[in-house]
């Protein structure tokens, strides 16, 4: 059971490491360095299309980082591996 | 009855209600130990936690500064829904290593977390003098944004019946009053009815505006028409300042006295994973909001000035309400959600500063009964210092005094976000690399030069310091 537990757990940070880094490439994506500075550029849903990118890439970060954090364990008490801090 | 009349009306009833939650605060404290006046007992639930970090985190800067940034610098002001964003992705690097040590040590001050992690005495001591300086400065600074900008939206909810001075004085007396009278809890409970009249507030305003402009698309054309380079893809300068902004406010945030507070006074693990989960969302529903408001305004007012841009939201609620009937009554609403926004941040901040001058730098302890009473009284002479700069500096950008700000709070990055996960790391290390990255900041103020190719001087300030961190820290691992 316990062993269950632990990999269940270890599965759970996998995940949320990988949601971090995924959010990281979202914020790389946002800023619009792929684009001619200056350029006029067309619109996309009413908004310069490096405008749409941006905001679409912070809605992405917003659900993954919802995700990351209801995969976060907060525990009232430090582990194991803390604990020789908290003597 | 004309707007200013009803403002006034509506601003007087507000404060009456305030008055009315601190004395009920004040008859649910336990005892009058430190932790039930600065942390509320640590028994926030989720909603109310959400709310009041809401409340904190979206201020006067939020709602007067960012529409006056993106009034300024057009479309790229985007990136302020992204940085805000950041702020609860840098939390994962704090919050699941801090709070179960925050529990287990009863921390109330975020100087609490030096002492245990580097010690008491020697350099532990000396580190949390340093960290606990640099946050009362920053603390100081975000208190006079905040002081500044409840003068002005006095003065426009009221149309001028009350005028800026006299608005920092009384809403100043009132913030006073109200956190001195009932503490954590005063100060939560007034920021969760704060946060929701803030969150339906600019919703409404939003619409409103995107409404009048006819859509997105007729927004656009409105603002290419009236600044061209607005719409433009940023050249390279402001594409590294975006990159340097998201990295400044997001580690510097988390480090917010006042936040890492609310982390202590949660209830539970579970209450704040559920509250960070949520709370993702805000920027979308609030910084999105305040950009596209700051966006609308650049066709509607042309050629405002530098410090008058901070004005375009009052500006913009102004005209709104000239429409009369129930526009008015909303745009009343709007004005005491924005006024309430700047004074939850404002009570916030106060109490921050006073639980880390009496126990941080005046060494008293959290079981001292007298650290509440000094914690106070610290507070009055920080409100009265900071209401007379803001009747005397009235024309500074907001933006301006936030950038300062996080460039001093970026410096304590090290001692927090790199100390719990790095155990080797030296409090003398920590001492120098903070006082280099902090000199480094100060001397970009006194220079003039806020960033170099975009970047701030401060997220230079950090890199050096984390740099001193690291090899000091090496060196006394090899030399011992």
């Amino acid at each position: 059971m316990g062993k269950w537990v632990s990999k269940r757990g270890g599965m759970r940070a996998r995940i949320r490491g990988g949601l971090l880094g995924f959010i990281g490439v979202a914020y790389l994506v946002s800023i619009p360095w792929y684009r001619e500075p200056g350029a006029t550029v067309p619109l996309l849903w009413g908004l310069p299309s490096w405008v749409t990118v941006a905001i679409g890439c912070y809605v992405v970060v917003a659900v993954a980082n919802c995700l990351a954090w209801l995969l976060t364990e907060i525990d009232d008490a430090p582990r194991d591996e803390d604990r020789d801090d908290v003597s | 009855m004309s707007f200013g009349e009803l403002g006034t009306a509506a601003l007087f009833v507000y404060m009456l209600a305030l008055v009315g939650i601190a004395e009920i605060a004040r008859r649910a404290r336990r005892d009058r130990s430190a932790s039930d006046h600065f942390l509320a007992g640590r028994e926030l639930s989720t909603f109310v936690l959400l709310l009041t970090l809401y409340a904190t985190a979206y201020s006067g800067n939020s709602l007067l500064g960012y529409p006056g940034e993106a009034y300024r610098r057009g479309f790229s002001w985007i990136m302020a829904t992204g940085f805000m964003m950041s702020i609860i992705v840098a939390f994962h690097a704090l919050v699941p290593k801090l709070r179960p040590v925050a529990v287990a040590r009863g921390f109330v001050t975020p100087g609490d977390w030096i002492r245990f992690r580097f010690g008491e005495g020697g350099e532990g001591r000396a580190l949390r003098v340093v960290i606990a300086t640099l946050m009362a400065l920053a603390l100081s600074n975000f208190l006079f944004a905040q002081l500044k900008a409840l003068g002005e939206m006095a003065e426009q909810v009221t149309g001028g019946i009350v005028s800026y001075e006299v608005g920092v004085i009384l809403l100043a007396t009132m913030v006073l009053f109200y956190e001195t009278l009932g503490g954590m809890r005063a100060v939560a409970w007034t920021d969760a009815a704060q946060g929701l009249l803030m969150m339906v507030g600019l919703m409404a305003l939003g619409g409103w505006l995107l409404m009048g402009a006819g859509g997105f698309a007729e927004l656009t054309r409105g603002v290419a028409q009236a600044r061209p380079d607005a719409v433009l893809v940023p050249p390279v300068r402001e594409q590294l300042n975006w990159a340097s902004t998201i990295l400044l406010m997001g580690l510097a945030s988390v480090l917010y006295p006042q936040a890492i507070q609310r982390i202590f006074a949660a209830k539970d693990g579970r209450t704040l994973r559920r509250t960070f989960a949520w709370m993702t969302f805000m920027p979308l529903t609030t910084t999105l909001v305040v950009t596209l408001i700051g966006l609308a305004a650049i066709p509607r007012f042309a050629g405002l000035a530098d410090v008058e841009a901070d004005r375009v939201m009052p500006l913009l609620l102004g005209e709104w309400s000239a429409v009369g009937g129930w526009a008015m009554a909303v745009s009343v609403a709007v004005f005491l959600g924005a006024l309430a926004a700047i004074m939850s941040t404002a009570d916030s901040v106060l109490l921050s500063l006073g639980s880390l001058v009496a126990q941080d730098l005046l060494g008293h302890s959290e079981g001292d009964a007298r650290t509440t009473a000094i914690g106070k009284r610290v507070g009055v002479i920080a409100m009265a210092g900071m209401a007379m700069l803001a009747l005397w500096a009235r024309e500074v950008t907001l933006w301006g005094v936030i950038e300062l700000k996080m460039e001093l709070l970026i410096q304590c990055v090290p001692a927090f976000l790199l100390a719990l996960h790095w155990k080797g790391q030296s409090a003398r290390a920590t001492i120098w690399g903070a006082v280099l990255g902090t000199a480094i900041a100060v001397l970009g103020l006194f220079f003039g030069v806020k960033r170099f190719g975009g970047i701030h001087v401060g997220v230079i300030g950090l890199a050096l310091n984390l740099a001193v961190v690291w090899i000091g820290s090496r060196n006394r691992f090899r030399a011992g």
